[in-house]
């Protein structure tokens, strides 16, 4: 069998070889071949190896992760918990970070860029079967699906839009929720402070003189304050886009977003 | 105009043509004397493809690794309506608090085409420029355009920022760290290079609808790691150098008529690509091709140009002194090959009128040498 | 050095297709057990390393290598490796100590012996320059932050002239040999050394291009093959990452042991270039001013582990803008220093430094070896003058004293120059060196052949304080402070 293991390493050795030859040569077809070819002997080594290492280690096939298993929760409430912690539209990275921070389990990033597809196809096969779904947010100008913003169903519109000011505002509400569940002290963990302080960075007024520790109160009052000053024009943009969302859109639509159909007037000419 | 894309076209043949990128405009400004290189990109042919055909594949790629950190950063800085971008604004150039709004431009809808992203772009632009407030602070991958030999290129820098001062800013974010407040030069240069095409595009835009071209910086941006974490600093940029010597290059591209006037009839690089895309051009041919342009080969070229390794084989088999590099040849000047070097030296060979003083040295040093033993 | 000399010798080496040598020594000292280094990194990062294969045997490298070289805890195990063994080699420089005894200056110890580190290339230096940078301010309890510390002081030597303590081989190799190819394509270790040392039958020509070949002849580093980046590494490493998600133990070793085997297959290449070119280098004659160098390297080699057994801070971040001014003037002192020695040393260089003028040969055509002088305060000294003619390019420099490297005890200045039709006639007076009128030393008589080069600048005067000895509180020396150089006599 080591025997077998020794050829087979020759094999991928010259393979890979000869891949990277058809590739100077820009011969497509040939690599794509090869390449194929590499993955199955590289897919036969992996099992062979497995077999021997297993036979030698006498033990059966290890058991899966020894970490500690969250509750069997599935992705899409994860992010419904996350999200309603924030209260705001959030990015899938906020939304692995904030989950780290505060929920026991694993949300692996994987799974959160399939959720959006899944909630659509979902709603679209029977509407409002869930109590809510998770969609995306919709930008002030097109109503169209703001690329990796994820909101919730049962927000109102004028949440899950997103005019210019609106990351600024969202992410100083973020600031300020996130704040509020460390106060509360829900479930730290080694990961809340490095969120804090990813807050507290970006924000004036907001990190304590010296070295220690955010200070949660701090940043609270340093991010309301930057609210005040966009609140107003942020409010107005969003409230008159929600406006023409309900004007023109259907319900889907204003859940999910309109697919371009046509640019505004305007912003065609150029 | 017309008639010059129609012969650029018909030297390119029935490939389909390369875009200009920031980059490769940038790279323009590497050797801009040479002709081959100025008549295949302004055809919009494909160096790389032409390379390989003819014997000699460039190695152009880049390291998924160093694509991924860039990536990542540029997320990093971006995230969260460009959150930490804003702190270095408002820290390092005085950018006041309102000036918040964040625009994202990589899409319009769902639609990603280049030609409607530019249209968007121009609008959100156009509409900064004349309304000032609150029309938007950051612009996150405006779609641009720029006229190059008579083609449209269409540009994507990372970001713009508008009233930092009053002016826009184009807003360059690498990946390559900062380490004590030290920076690979090259990298930046680089950089500043890149960043000049996308002010000039930017100008461009305002003038082409009445405004001050002048409202766009030529200081721009760059933001960068440092040391050896995720920290990113921010750098001015003056980039005038740089936006004259891509002016000059542009301006010798559009000249590119009185090359192809000294061109033989007949002379194409066209790979004729089977129906998989494949090339059948007869490989001898494309080079003979080829050699019917004046190259002007340096050992740098091979950090920018696709066709270098033919071009330094040209170069071997012409005996030139090109292979050494342009001191060599500074050194000698009006000396072009090895052989008339040496004759001159070994004093085989007359030297002609403008010679006498470049042979008188090249004599003595011969003495010298052959009196080592 | 890159005369009409050298550009000569370069088209030679194109027309014949071997490279030609350039000088009749080696100028630079080399130990019998150098460490040799070969570092990799990951592309994209400021310093992440990769791998690199390291020792004294040329049978057996140690080769260290980092499944995933983004985790800092990863790249913490490979430094503490690498400490193991680089502080290892350095403890074992510090044996024999020989005494010192400088003309009017206190006596002192220094060892007999000294570290030598040997990488493929000048960006292999950098490297180790930026690894020494993240590793010395670690604040960790292990010998991590002493590597870094010991790195600096090697990157740091580096950019000395003529020190060898820490070397490129394609320093080393150029500065030996004239290639038919760029200086770009000379910079490529693999296609360097085809021109200089071609397999049995071929041309350096023909081998170079067959070296420029990725897949035969991996980059030196420290930057890997981007195709083998992508099509090997990689994969490798993303499966470690997935073993390592998995938590599972023996998938994770079998993945690491992978990223190794390819790793590995980037170094050993270039490992065995590393001693092939070396043997090459060993077969030429060391220079006579080697010694002295290299007695200047160790004493900088003593002062270092006394500075460190005595506690002092790690180097500083930067050179203060002073002591970067003065480190940059000190380095050029160096510079002249090393490339005048090397005339002298070196009848190659004498000659390539005759082209440009800054030295020159001819044939005696008069001689006053009577000749006297009155001096400013009435004695009478002995000066005697000869006359050469030259077809040289001489630069006449007043203040300049010229050597014969014949006759190193005696010193020329040109008095006067006339030129005439086949060339000039150079009037010198000897300076030094020339006895008294009582016991007169013999000058050069007519019809001799002459060569004269430049006088080297003596040792000492201001050397550079290194950054190990400027207090970082203060970013630089505190004024008056100079350390006076006894060390470099």
């Amino acid at each position: 069998m080591q025997d077998d293991l020794e050829a087979l390493e020759d094999r991928i050795a010259r393979l890979r070889r000869s891949v990277r030859a058809a590739m100077r040569r820009r011969d497509s077809a040939r690599v794509k071949e090869l390449r194929a070819e590499l993955r199955r002997v590289e897919r036969a080594w992996d099992e062979l190896a497995d077999a021997l290492e297993r036979d030698e280690r006498q033990q059966p096939s290890a058991p899966e992760p020894a970490r500690p298993p969250g509750p069997l929760v599935p992705a899409r409430e994860h992010v419904h918990q996350v999200l309603t912690l924030l209260g705001v539209p959030a990015a899938p990275k906020l939304i692995g970070a904030v989950h780290r921070a505060f929920f026991p389990g694993e949300l692996p990033a994987s799974r959160l860029a399939s959720l959006r597809r899944d909630e659509e196809r979902s709603f679209r096969s029977s509407p409002g079967a869930r109590p809510y779904y998770l969609c995306p947010a919709l930008t002030s100008d097109l109503l169209a699906p703001a690329r990796g913003l994820v909101t919730v169903s049962s927000w109102p519109l004028e949440h899950r839009i997103i005019g210019p000011l609106s990351p600024r505002v969202d992410f100083l509400r973020a600031a300020v929720a996130v704040a509020d569940a460390a106060q509360r002290g829900l479930h730290e963990t080694p990961d809340t402070e490095r969120l804090l302080r990813s807050f507290a960075v970006s924000i004036p007024g907001a990190t304590p003189r010296g070295t220690g520790p955010i200070d949660p109160g701090l940043l609270t009052r340093a991010a309301e304050a930057e609210i005040a000053v966009h609140l107003d024009a942020d409010r107005q943009a969003r409230a008159a886009a929600a406006d023409r969302a309900r004007r023109r859109l259907d319900e889907t639509e204003r859940l999910f977003g309109t697919k371009l159909r046509a640019i505004p007037g305007k912003t065609a000419q150029g | 105009m017309d008639s010059l894309n129609t012969r650029l076209a018909a030297l390119r043949g029935g490939t389909s043509p390369v875009g200009f990128s920031a980059r490769t405009i940038a790279g323009l400004n590497e050797n801009p004397g040479c002709a081959r290189r100025a008549l295949l990109d302004a055809s919009g042919a494909d160096k790389d493809r032409i390379g390989a055909r003819v014997g000699f594949p460039g190695r152009f790629g880049q390291s998924p690794f160093a694509l991924a950190r860039g990536r990542v950063f540029e997320e990093q800085i971006k995230a969260n309506g460009a959150a930490q971008l804003l702190r270095l604004l408002r820290e390092k150039l005085g950018l006041t608090i309102e000036e918040a709004a964040y625009l994202p431009l990589e899409d319009v809808g769902d639609n990603t085409g280049r030609e409607l992203r530019a249209r968007h772009t121009t609008a959100q632009l156009l509409r900064a420029a004349r309304e000032g407030d609150d029309a938007g602070t950051l612009f996150d991958h405006p779609m641009l355009r720029l006229r190059v030999a008579g083609c449209t290129a269409y540009l994507e820098p990372d970001l713009v920022a508008f009233q930092v001062g009053g002016r826009f800013h184009v807003v360059e974010i690498k990946s390559f760290a900062v380490i004590d407040g030290q920076v690979d030069g090259e990298q930046v240069t680089a950089a500043a290079r890149q960043a000049a095409v996308y002010v000039l595009a930017l100008r461009e835009l305002l003038a082409d609808h009445g405004l001050d071209p002048e409202t766009v910086s030529h200081e721009v941006l760059l933001v960068t790691p440092a040391d050896f974490t995720n920290r990113p600093v921010v750098s001015l940029i003056d980039v005038r150098k740089q936006l004259a010597a891509v002016r000059r290059v542009l301006a010798r591209m559009s000249r590119v008529e009185t090359l192809l006037d000294a061109l033989p009839e007949g002379v194409s690089f066209d790979l004729a690509p089977d129906d998989d895309g494949d090339p059948t051009r007869d490989p001898a041919e494309l080079a003979a091709a080829l050699h019917q342009i004046p190259a002007r080969y340096r050992p740098g070229c091979r950090a920018h140009c696709e066709l270098a390794a033919f071009c330094r084989d040209e170069a071997r088999c012409a005996d030139s002194l090109d292979v050494f590099g342009p001191a060599v040849g500074g050194m000698l000047g009006g000396v072009d090959t090895v052989c008339a070097a040496l004759g001159l030296a070994e004093g085989t060979r007359a030297p002609a009128e403008d010679e006498a003083e470049i042979a008188r040295a090249l004599r003595h040093a011969e003495t010298l040498r052959s009196g080592l033993g | 050095m890159s005369g009409l000399l050298t550009v000569l010798e370069k088209m030679h080496a194109a027309r014949t297709g071997y490279a030609r040598p350039l000088r009749r020594f080696r100028h630079h000292h080399l130990v019998d057990e150098p460490l040799v280094i070969v570092p990799l990194k990951l592309a994209g990062e400021a310093a992440a390393p990769l791998g690199c294969a390291v020792g004294t045997d040329p049978d057996e490298p140690v080769l260290l290598t980092v499944p995933q070289p983004r985790n800092r805890d990863l790249q913490h195990a490979f430094f503490t490796d690498l400490a193991h063994v680089v502080l290892g080699y350095v403890a074992a420089r510090q044996g024999e100590t020989e005494e010192v005894v400088p003309r009017g200056g206190e006596p002192r110890l220094r060892y007999a012996d000294a570290p030598q580190i040997l990488v493929p290339n000048r960006p292999a230096l950098d490297h180790l320059g930026l690894t020494g940078r993240l590793t010395r301010f670690q604040e960790t309890e292990d010998d991590v932050p002493l590597l870094g510390r010991w790195l600096t002081f090697f990157a740091d030597r580096a950019e000395y002239p003529g020190s060898s303590l820490a070397l490129a081989l394609t320093d080393l190799l150029t500065a030996q040999w004239a290639t038919g190819q760029s200086d770009l394509e000379d910079a490529n270790l693999a296609m360097l050394l085809a021109w200089i040392c071609p397999p049995e039958g071929t041309t350096g020509a023909a081998a170079a291009q067959v070296a420029e070949n990725p897949l035969d002849f991996p980059p030196a580093g420290p930057a890997t093959d981007p195709d083998f980046d992508g099509l090997v590494l990689q994969p490798a490493v993303q499966g470690y990452d997935r073993a390592v998600d998995a938590g599972d133990p023996v998938a994770a070793a079998r993945a690491e042991a992978k990223v190794r085997e390819a790793v590995t297959s980037q170094l050993m290449p270039t490992w065995r270039l590393m001693w092939k070119g070396l043997r090459r280098l060993r077969e030429l004659p060391e220079a006579a001013g080697c010694e002295q160098r290299w007695a200047a390297d160790r004493d900088r080699f003593t002062r270092h582990v006394d500075r460190i057994a005595e506690g002092g801070p790690p180097q500083p971040r930067h050179d203060h803008a002073v002591a970067a001014a003065a480190r940059l003037a000190t380095l050029e002192r160096a510079q002249s220093r090393f490339e005048a020695q090397q005339a002298v040393d070196d009848p190659f260089v004498l000659a390539e430094l005759r082209t440009t003028g800054e030295a020159f040969g001819g044939t005696v055509v008069a001689g006053e070896p009577d000749r006297t002088e009155v001096t400013a305060k009435g004695r009478t000294v002995l000066r005697p003058r000869l006359t050469v003619r030259t077809e040289d390019p001489v630069r006449v420099d007043d203040d300049q004293a010229y050597v014969c490297p014949d006759r190193p005890k005696q010193n020329v200045r040109i008095r006067e120059i006339a030129e005439d039709e086949s060339g000039c006639l150079l009037v010198l007076d000897v300076v030094s060196g020339m006895g008294t009128v009582k016991k007169p030393v013999p000058i050069p008589e007519p019809g001799e052949t002459v060569r004269y080069t430049r006088v080297p600048p003596q040792w000492g005067g201001q050397d550079f304080p290194a950054p190990e000895e400027t207090p970082w509180t203060h970013g630089g020396p505190p004024p008056g402070s100079e350390e006076p150089q006894g060390a470099e006599q």
